[in-house]
């Protein structure tokens, strides 16, 4: 009986308490989906998206540590560490250090490593990029130019068959300048769109941003070119703050509303004013009738 | 009540010192009243934390109350004004009792909605810097015009009965007879007092009526001028009013019952009363059934999917429970009870005041508390007490504790004033007898 509670109990305890915890240690695989982007020819970044299969859905995962190598995944090349959002994403913009390893050739090679966690196992991606440009322009007729090149062996040369799309920047989405969001560039890496947006709301002065753009290409990422054009119409804002209005703040309330309001306010008011005067008047009679 | 002698009358009708069970009365309402301002002093000290009110549910059992005590005090003008406008003469011995609740229960609106600001402190912010655009405005206008109005019809009509009392000091004792001499020392019941006196209350039962119609129209408008499911109507204003009658109505039913017991007073308020007030009660209850018909009838029909989720936690979810036992008891009910004539016998009219008054109060929450847990935009990451609302144990003190008060003020009005106006009841026997 001693030997049952002490030994065999115990043991049967441990082996069926174990199953429970190794499941409860059982890790996920991870998806890493590394993007390059250089908007406008600003500082260019990477950004990984990390997805994991949960509950049959793939998922953005938050809060997985990726780190970031040019070239090769050594740290010797390590250009940063980032750690995903609440959507999945971890972004590092490439660091002035990365200079002399990012002119070293025309492509480029980037690896993002992601360490394991308590969910998920360490898992890795890498992403090549060919180095490539726009440039963006206008010509008479309201024409928009856009040219995709890339560098080969030190030289620009045009890009042929690539898609690119010219658009207007807008605040939240781009809008397309007709009714074709897409062009392929010819033989010159070039296309042309005609912008068919007459009126189209601009900044003060009319102003506003043109776009040509290449997304999630093979060989080029997503690279972007912008230019300001006076196409739009003046957008005048005209201010309701002072304006006499129901929605308006204090002191700022629509005439017929103040005539209304204090109109009864006053009315009611006079007359309970008249009630307390008669009140007097009782009093005054009192008095003359007790002398 | 015609042969009644003029001395009888007002023997009967002087106001009397608490008996025994008077004593336990004012005691239990100062109890509440106590326990109230204890929860008062732990809201003020750490803040409306203490309600169970959050982001969402930011009107809760405050804000109920007070549209209670608004919709109870409309009973002043309609007895004393409205009756007395149509010249109705039953309605007398009551005019005085729907007047008192009328001023204790606007008094009471006013402080709930203080006790319902995080910072009391900033109250004289809404006269000085308020923005005329606003409804909140508007209430506090007609509110403080309200309450001044209902002192005033309150005070004209007892500026007779002030003699009546000074000639009686002996049986009432020194300290009452200084507030009356303070109150009513000038009053000789000459010709031109008389007639000066009778003029001010028929410009004052005259000035109310619309007062009173927009202190609760104004007060609906709190809500329809939102736009959410629920109070977005055009009905509101009707609606809110016809609930208030009926509120005021069958708070006077019960007033009627307690004073009638209390002070003896069956030679004055009669069979006759219940039984014309339960008529009433009937009428009003049956117009705001048809309110209510309309106002939840019409997006009941139509369903839009912001509605839906309303209308169908009211009909069939969580406040279905408050939202039936509230239609059912302020309105069906009351109208079973009171429709037969055995209904309008004083015990069986008092219990069918209770049903409305109880009914109604619950109403207000239905009205106030769901549409605020149902935004158009759904809750999102917010913590779980943000989801639903009970009140916490503040709140219910301090809401028990305004409705306790609002009583107190009622007893003790009855203690120092006659219940029933004197000089009028007697005039009115000296007219018919005349006649």
């Amino acid at each position: 009986m001693r030997m049952l509670k002490n030994i065999i109990l115990p043991v049967l305890v441990v082996l069926l308490v174990d199953p429970l915890l190794f499941a409860q240690n059982a890790t996920h695989d991870l998806i890493l989906n590394p993007g390059y982007f250089n908007n406008n020819n600003q500082v260019q970044y990477l950004k990984v998206n990390t997805k994991a299969k949960i509950d049959g859905k793939f998922k953005p995962v938050a809060g997985i540590p990726v780190s970031f190598y040019i070239s090769a995944d050594a740290p010797a090349n390590l250009l940063g560490k980032a750690v995903s959002d609440r959507n999945g994403e971890a972004v590092l913009f490439i660091p002035p250090a990365a200079k002399d390893a990012w002119n070293r050739s025309s492509k480029q090679s980037f690896f993002v490593v992601s360490a394991a966690t308590g969910l998920y196992k360490s898992t890795s991606s890498d992403l090549d990029i060919t180095k490539s440009k726009i440039k963006i322009d206008t010509i008479a007729g309201k024409k928009i130019i856009a040219t995709l090149q890339e560098l080969r062996d030190s030289v620009w040369v045009p890009v042929k068959g690539a898609d690119i799309k010219v658009a207007i920047k807008r605040l939240n989405a781009d809008l397309n300048v007709n009714e074709t969001p897409a062009y392929t560039t010819d033989s010159l890496g070039t296309v042309a769109a005609d912008f068919q947006r007459d009126s189209l709301p601009g900044d003060a002065r009319g102003n506003i941003t043109l776009i040509a753009k290449v997304e999630d290409n093979d060989a080029y990422g997503n690279i972007t070119a912008e230019l300001t054009v006076p196409w739009g119409v003046p957008g005048i804002y005209a201010s309701d703050f002072n304006r006499r209005t129901l929605f308006a703040r204090r002191g700022l309330a629509p005439v017929w509303l103040e005539i209304t309001s204090f109109s009864i306010f006053f009315v009611v008011w006079i007359v309970l004013l008249y009630l307390i005067v008669q009140i007097w008047k009782l009093k005054k009679l009192g008095t003359q009738a007790a002398e | 009540m015609e042969n009644l002698a003029k001395n009888e009358i007002i023997k009967d009708l002087l106001p009397r010192k608490f008996n025994a069970t008077g004593k336990l009365w004012i005691g239990v309402l100062l109890s509440l009243c106590v326990v109230g301002l204890i929860a008062y002093t732990r809201q003020l000290s750490k803040g409306l934390v203490v309600t169970s009110m959050r982001d969402y549910v930011s009107w809760g059992i405050y804000i109920s109350n007070f549209v209670f005590f608004v919709a109870i005090s409309l009973v002043g003008s309609l007895i004393t004004a409205i009756l007395r406008l149509t010249d109705v003469h039953w309605s007398t011995p009551l005019t005085r009792i729907a007047e008192i609740i009328a001023v204790s229960a606007i008094t009471f609106a006013a402080i709930i909605i203080v006790v319902d600001m995080g910072r009391p402190d900033r109250f004289y912010n809404l006269f000085f810097h308020g923005r005329l655009q606003s409804p909140i405005i508007w209430d506090v206008i007609v509110i403080t015009t309200y309450f001044f109005i209902s002192i005033l019809l309150l005070y004209f009509p007892l500026l007779p009965d002030c003699m009546l009392l000074l000639k009686n000091e002996k049986k009432l004792g020194k300290r009452p007879n200084k507030l009356y001499k303070f109150l009513g020392s000038f009053w000789r019941n000459t010709p031109a007092q008389i007639k000066i006196n009778e003029c001010a209350i028929n410009i004052l039962v005259i000035t109310i009526i619309p007062v009173a119609f927009s202190i609760h129209t104004v007060t609906s408008w709190l809500f329809a001028t939102t736009y959410r499911p629920g109070w977005d109507s055009t009905n509101f204003g009707a609606y809110f009013v016809s609930g208030a009658f009926l509120v005021g109505a069958g708070g006077v039913l019960m007033a009627m019952y307690a004073f009638r017991k209390s002070y003896k007073l069956e030679k004055y308020i009669t069979e006759l009363h219940f039984d014309k007030m339960g008529k009433i009660v009937v009428m009003l209850a049956l117009v705001y059934l048809y309110f209510n018909i309309n106002e939840f009838l019409v997006p009941a029909f139509k369903m839009k999917k912001p509605d839906q989720e309303h209308l169908m936690g009211l009909f069939a979810g969580d406040f279905a429970p408050l939202f039936w036992f509230a239609i059912i008891t302020s309105m069906f009910l009351p109208v079973l009870i009171l429709v037969f004539k055995k209904g309008r016998k004083p015990l069986p009219a008092f219990i069918a005041g209770c049903l409305v008054v109880i009914g109604s109060w619950i109403k207000r929450y239905v009205i106030v508390t769901p549409t605020l847990l149902h935004p158009f935009l759904p809750m999102r990451d917010v913590p779980p007490s943000y989801r639903h609302y009970f009140p916490s144990w503040e709140e219910w003190a301090i809401a028990m504790g305004s409705l306790a008060g609002m009583m107190l003020i009622i007893t003790v009005f009855a203690r120092l004033f006659p219940i029933i106006p004197i000089q009028e009841t007697i005039t009115e026997i000296e007219q018919h007898e005349n006649a």
